[in-house]
């Protein structure tokens, strides 16, 4: 019961609280998007989101969670203007998005980087997408590495490099051409909890200096509400928006996830997402 | 019997390696296989030799003059070179000589020995000064150049080839689907099959050799390069097409440079082609060349000469390999193994 009232509390809040942040402008616009696959040798198609609207502001960091294979990453897929919807439309700054743009970086879980390339040069190939001059480019490649504190690793090879360190080059990587958004595909989930914690310090430090509008996907609740000034929660496939909560800290010093306000705000979340889990779950078993 | 034989051998390790695209053709293997000649010992003994190039290392080669013998230790001291610590180091060499070491002991001991007949198998000895003799007659560096400049030709060719096919082959979908068939039929036809054909069209001098190792060649750079841009991780293309990377650009910087290692791997391959069917070649009809030199010693009856011949072989194909492997880990030094 007194579980529930915390919750009801915490929507008051958010209400409250949305006109500070509606005051800037949305960046990412999302409007009644649906996305749905034809499968091979199946003749029904495969919806994996459907009717999503949601808008992203400039300088916003937005956490999406979500069961698995709730359609995030189709989402963020959408965003990046890697495949175009079915359904809705998609706009940056007001314009249809058509297509991948230096104005989205993206960083995925499984970092991506060129295994042929070192850190500094991974980090300039999107500078060299850019057309930025050579001299330039190694200059900003380096002040993006100190960025992500690997200063001293610019001649690494990815695989010389540890999980956090390949994933600190990515994110150099991402903001090394200066994208407006950061487009985040569980970019800590294959890392070790210690790891993890560091680095999500670390993006809220860069996003303070950066002011890049983030939007970052995510399974981990904690995740979510530690980094998220708003947390979109997504039902199970097909993929929608069930509610976006705002999240406030009176203040953020000292251990943020033993403030009561982050246990109420989790808790809130995983109740939001338990039954998601568990209609995900029957799904997988149905299909499976 | 011995058809079977050769074709299994031959393929595997551009199985291994190269998936073949589906194709009706993939049941011509069993046809092609009749009318091969090519001795099924040979190809075994290169297959084998093919496959442990992957996995020794190359790292340092001892600086003094070698003579036969110590070539070959030389490889093995070679192929340990990883380990760090010299007692390490040097208690590798001798685990991996150690066979070496038994074999040429028993070459030498079981002829004089009586055990096998010293005019079939003369000892190692006497094998080593007819090798030294030959070489000091200027004999094997003539037969030696000859076999060279025929191989490197018909291997440099492959590479200049088939490299660009494979590569538009791997990366454009409708070449693919035009070239499957016929590709695929002609990969299933041996190249000792089609050597007649080469001397009937190109005359028993130098260009039916040069074509009939340029063909043996082709086939594992072609299909290494096909399966090198075909492997390329999607997640790579992904990232790189988020940055607005267009389809020229991509296949620049992503699809080639990752796609190098799969090449080389075929590269390897086709070195140790290049030499195998020369020699069957160099047999078949030819007036210099090592294969030459080996059937004329034996038809001749100078056994020792022979057997220096196939040792210089021996030793040709593992100089090249090791070449290539040192080419190559210049290329992918970003590799994780």
């Amino acid at each position: 019961m007194s579980l529930q009232t915390a919750g009801h509390n915490l929507l008051e809040e958010s209400v409250a609280e949305a006109g500070e942040a509606s005051a800037r402008p949305v960046k990412i616009g999302i409007r009644n998007v649906g996305k749905v696959f034809q499968i091979r040798g199946s003749d029904r198609p495969f919806t994996a989101v459907q009717d999503v609207s949601l808008d992203v502001r400039e300088g916003e960091f937005l956490t999406l969670v979500g069961p698995s294979g709730c359609g995030k990453s189709t989402l963020l897929d959408l965003i990046a203007g890697l495949t175009s919807p079915t359904g809705g439309e998609l706009l940056i700054d007001g314009t249809p998005i058509d297509g991948p743009g230096l104005d989205r970086g993206i960083v995925f879980q499984q970092y991506a980087l060129f295994p042929w390339r070192t850190a500094l040069a991974n980090i300039e190939f999107g500078l060299e997408a850019k057309a930025v001059p050579k001299r330039e480019r190694r200059e900003r490649a380096r002040h993006y590495l100190d960025l992500v504190g690997l200063d001293g690793f610019e001649h690494r090879y990815p695989h010389e490099l540890s999980g956090g360190m390949r994933q600190r080059v990515a994110i150099a990587r991402s903001l090394a051409f200066d994208p407006d958004v950061l487009l985040m595909d569980e970019p800590f989930a294959a890392l070790d909890a210690q790891t993890r914690e560091s680095l999500q310090e670390e993006l809220l430090r860069i996003w303070e200096k950066t002011n890049k509008t983030i939007v970052f996907i995510t399974h981990g609740i904690d995740e979510a509400v530690f980094l998220g000034q708003r947390v979109a929660v997504m039902t199970s496939r097909p993929g929608r928006i069930k509610r976006v909560l705002d999240i406030t800290f009176d203040s953020r010093e000292g251990d943020l996830r033993a403030d009561p306000r982050f246990g109420e705000y989790r808790h809130h979340i995983w109740t939001l997402l338990r039954d998601e889990v568990a209609a995900a779950q029957e799904q997988e078993r149905t299909i499976g | 019997m011995a058809d079977e034989t050769t074709l299994t051998a031959a393929h595997p390790a551009q199985e291994r390696t190269a998936p073949p695209p589906a194709g009706p053709a993939r049941t011509a293997a069993p046809e092609a296989g009749p009318g091969q000649a090519e001795p099924s010992g040979a190809a075994t003994g290169s297959a084998v030799r093919g496959e442990t190039g992957g996995t020794r290392t190359v790292t340092a080669a001892r600086g003094d003059a070698p003579t036969d013998d110590d070539r070959v230790t030389n490889f093995f001291k070679v192929a340990g070179g990883r380990r760090t610590s010299a007692a390490s180091r040097l208690a590798t060499v001798v685990k991996r000589s150690l066979a070496l070491v038994l074999l040429a002991a028993l070459w030498e001991v079981l002829p004089r020995a009586g055990a096998v007949d010293p005019v079939f198998v003369p000892p190692l000895s006497e094998i080593l000064v007819a090798w030294y003799d030959m070489l000091l007659a200027g004999q094997l560096p003539e037969h030696f150049q000859a076999s060279l400049v025929r191989s490197l030709s018909g291997f440099g060719l492959a590479i200049v080839l088939a490299i660009p096919l494979g590569l538009a082959i791997g990366w454009y979908r409708p070449v693919a689907d035009f070239l499957s068939p016929v590709l695929e039929l002609f990969r299933n036809t041996s190249a000792v099959a089609l050597l007649p054909v080469f001397i009937l069209i190109f005359g028993l001098g130098e260009t039916s050799k040069i074509v009939f190792v340029f063909y043996a060649c082709a086939w594992p750079i072609l299909l290494n390069t096909v399966s090198g841009v075909k492997t390329v991780e999607p997640l790579l293309i992904k990232s790189a097409r988020s940055m607005g990377l267009g389809p020229v650009r991509l296949f620049q910087k992503v699809i080639l440079p990752a796609a190098v290692p799969t090449i080389f791997t075929g590269i390897r391959l086709a070195g140790a082609y290049s030499i195998l069917v020369l020699i069957f070649a160099e047999m078949v009809g030819a007036k210099a060349g090592l294969g030459y030199l080996i059937q004329d010693a034996q038809f001749n009856f100078r056994i020792p000469d022979m057997y220096a011949g196939i040792i210089t072989i021996s030793a040709l194909g593992l100089l090249f390999n090791l070449l290539l492997l040192s080419v190559e880990r210049r290329f992918s030094t970003w590799r994780t193994s």
